[in-house]
């Protein structure tokens, strides 16, 4: 593989061993779970989906790194976990704030992802300013010949000894949709986490509902913002340096990215929940 | 009514806050040569050519930011507990975060430019003296309104999460949108000025960076000075219209159709930005037009 990333090569397909492993991993995390307290069962479920769907997102965000900073390659130039991550906490942020205000779960994950889906169109949005009115360089993928959106062709506006630079449409939609996804999960896995940490903190502690609130949603926002960079690095790992969006060759790996998320977030999730079991210490 | 003025002129003052933020940030991290065009500067001793660019790159900026944004946000909220004045505490809590930063900036260039001896490549002492420094103002400037920023959130907008969560989050979020816009323009514009303007950098020329300025060799003083003119406010836009947006979407719209104002109108903006950025895309090809040799421009 070349330093640019370059075409996906081997491990592309899903290793079934592997695949066994984690599906044990993730059943044995909800037997245990189940057994310390059933009604921890749903919120775990509901951190293993957010995990996939932070893992299936980040594969839709374009990054470049070093080389995308150069023009030697398009994307945002930034590292894939750091990215996912400022977009998913931008939606966390709105998530969390749509629940405190109407307490609604629908509402509030689809605010989560609109708040992620902002954040990438608005950064999305300035990589092009930059790469046009400043560098003079107008946007041309190195992974296809054709925009699959808006028909453009890139290969005669691809600059020498380059693998394309800027953000071609494709790739700016795959941000925005990368970023939805992305804040969705992440604003399920908070709302999880709180609705078990206040009932269940108020339980042990023997307090009301209301007086550990504070508690509560500083702890699961902690393990929210957690979860993020343990599905965004686990994805990250995935990708290996540069991916280009959902038309890159890259995307076709995602299918990995969710189990491995999904087992590493069932047994994070079974970790974030002992601390409201009473397990007899 | 006049909760709502409220919210939109504190909504205004933490665009405001968040713009300057971008724009400190974005300068900070080319002046240190953090971020990822700083793979280069690591580069290019190896590839023979010996330069006084700071080394930095502790690690990259976003979760650099949302490290000391979170510690100047968790002193600040110290300070708050113990009753000071919110100014007063978040300045204290920006100081005890830029030691921080000063600390990994010295470490930092120390190590990595240490890592390249066998490369011939010095550790300059006065860069480090003089750069360290204008680093850290940067950097104070852009964690000071960060943590403004968060205070505003939390105290008179009354976002569910504590100070120092808030500070972490948009701390990423900072890091996350001044790499993205600023990075280009220091790592290709900046870097690779020997290289012809309007093309992408040849994978050849990795590590061949721009050494000398117009008066002797150069420092990172003058990318700070050359960065400061369109990558900085670039970046600073970008992160005060997320700020903005984010918010000014929230407070005004959030009870509007039974909370799903906030949503409409967050979809409506992503569609405007999605119209903005074809249409500069548009103009980038008509404008520039098809990559030409260089061997046929010069002639």
């Amino acid at each position: 593989m070349s330093a640019l990333g370059g075409k996906a090569a081997g491990g592309d397909s899903i290793n079934p061993v592997g695949t066994v492993v984690g599906l044990v991993i993730i059943l044995v995390s909800i037997g245990i779970t189940a057994v310390l307290g059933s009604s921890l069962v749903i919120p775990l479920i509901g951190i293993i989906v957010g995990g996939a769907l932070i893992a299936f997102g980040v594969h839709f965000v374009p990054v470049g790194g070093a080389p995308a900073a150069m023009g030697q390659a398009p994307g945002i130039a930034t590292g894939v976990a750091m990215l996912a991550a400022g977009a998913g906490l931008a939606g966390l942020f709105g998530g969390a704030w749509a629940f405190e205000t109407t307490g609604d779960f629908l509402i509030s994950i689809i605010g989560g992802a609109v708040g992620g889906g902002l954040m990438m169109a608005i950064t999305c949005l300035m990589v092009n300013a930059t790469y046009v009115f400043a560098m003079g360089i107008p946007a041309a993928s190195g992974k296809i010949a054709k925009d699959p959106i808006t028909g453009d062709t890139f290969p005669e506006y691809k600059s020498q000894g380059t693998e394309g630079h800027g953000l071609p449409f494709i790739s700016f939609v795959g941000g925005v949709i990368g970023g939805l996804i992305a804040g969705l999960g992440g604003t399920i896995i908070y709302i999880e986490l709180l609705d078990a940490y206040s009932t269940g903190l108020a339980t042990l502690m023997q307090a009301k509902p209301e007086a550990i609130a504070p508690l509560a949603i500083s702890l699961a926002g902690i393990f929210a913002i957690g979860f993020f960079l343990v599905n965004a690095v686990l994805a990250a790992y995935n990708i290996t340096g540069t991916i280009e969006g959902p038309h890159d060759p890259k995307f076709k790996r995602v299918p990995r990215a969710i189990i491995g998320c999904a087992v590493a977030s069932a047994f994070c999730g079974l970790i974030s929940l002992l601390l409201v079991t009473n397990i007899g210490m | 009514m006049e909760e709502i003025v409220l919210g939109i002129g504190i909504t205004a003052l933490a665009g405001a806050l968040a713009t300057v933020a971008g724009a400190a940030e974005d300068t900070e991290s080319d002046i240190g040569s953090q971020g990822d065009p700083n793979s280069q500067v690591q580069l290019a001793p190896q590839m023979g050519y010996i330069h006084r660019i700071f080394n930095k790159a502790v690690s990259g900026e976003p979760p650099a930011y949302g490290l000391w944004c979170a510690i100047g946000a968790g002193v600040a909220w110290a300070f708050l507990q113990l009753n000071y004045n919110p100014a007063l505490a978040i300045i204290l809590g920006s100081i005890v975060a830029v030691f921080v930063q000063g600390i990994y900036c010295t470490s930092g260039y120390l190590g990595r430019t240490a890592s390249l001896a066998k490369f011939k490549q010095p550790v300059y002492i006065d860069i480090l003296k003089s750069l360290t420094s204008v680093t850290m103002a940067h950097a104070f400037v852009a964690i000071f309104c960060t943590t403004a920023v968060c205070y505003l959130m939390s105290a008179a907008l009354h976002h569910p999460f504590a100070l120092p969560l808030l500070g972490l989050i948009w701390g990423i979020a900072l890091g996350a949108a001044g790499s993205a816009s600023g990075n280009p323009f220091y790592g290709k514009e900046r870097q690779y000025q020997n290289q012809k303007f309007g093309a992408g950098v040849p994978i050849s020329a990795s590590g061949n960076i721009v050494r000398y300025a117009e008066a002797g060799q150069r420092s990172s003083l003058d990318n700070g000075w050359f960065t400061t003119k369109f990558a900085g406010p670039a970046s600073g836009i970008c992160f005060g219209l997320i700020v903005f947006l984010e918010l000014w979407r929230t407070v005004l719209f959030e009870k509007a159709l039974a909370g799903w104002g906030a949503v409409i109108a967050g979809i409506v903006l992503i569609l405007v930005f999605t119209f903005i950025d074809r249409w500069i895309e548009v103009w980038g090809r008509k404008t520039y037009g098809p990559y030409t040799e260089p061997e046929e421009t010069s002639s």
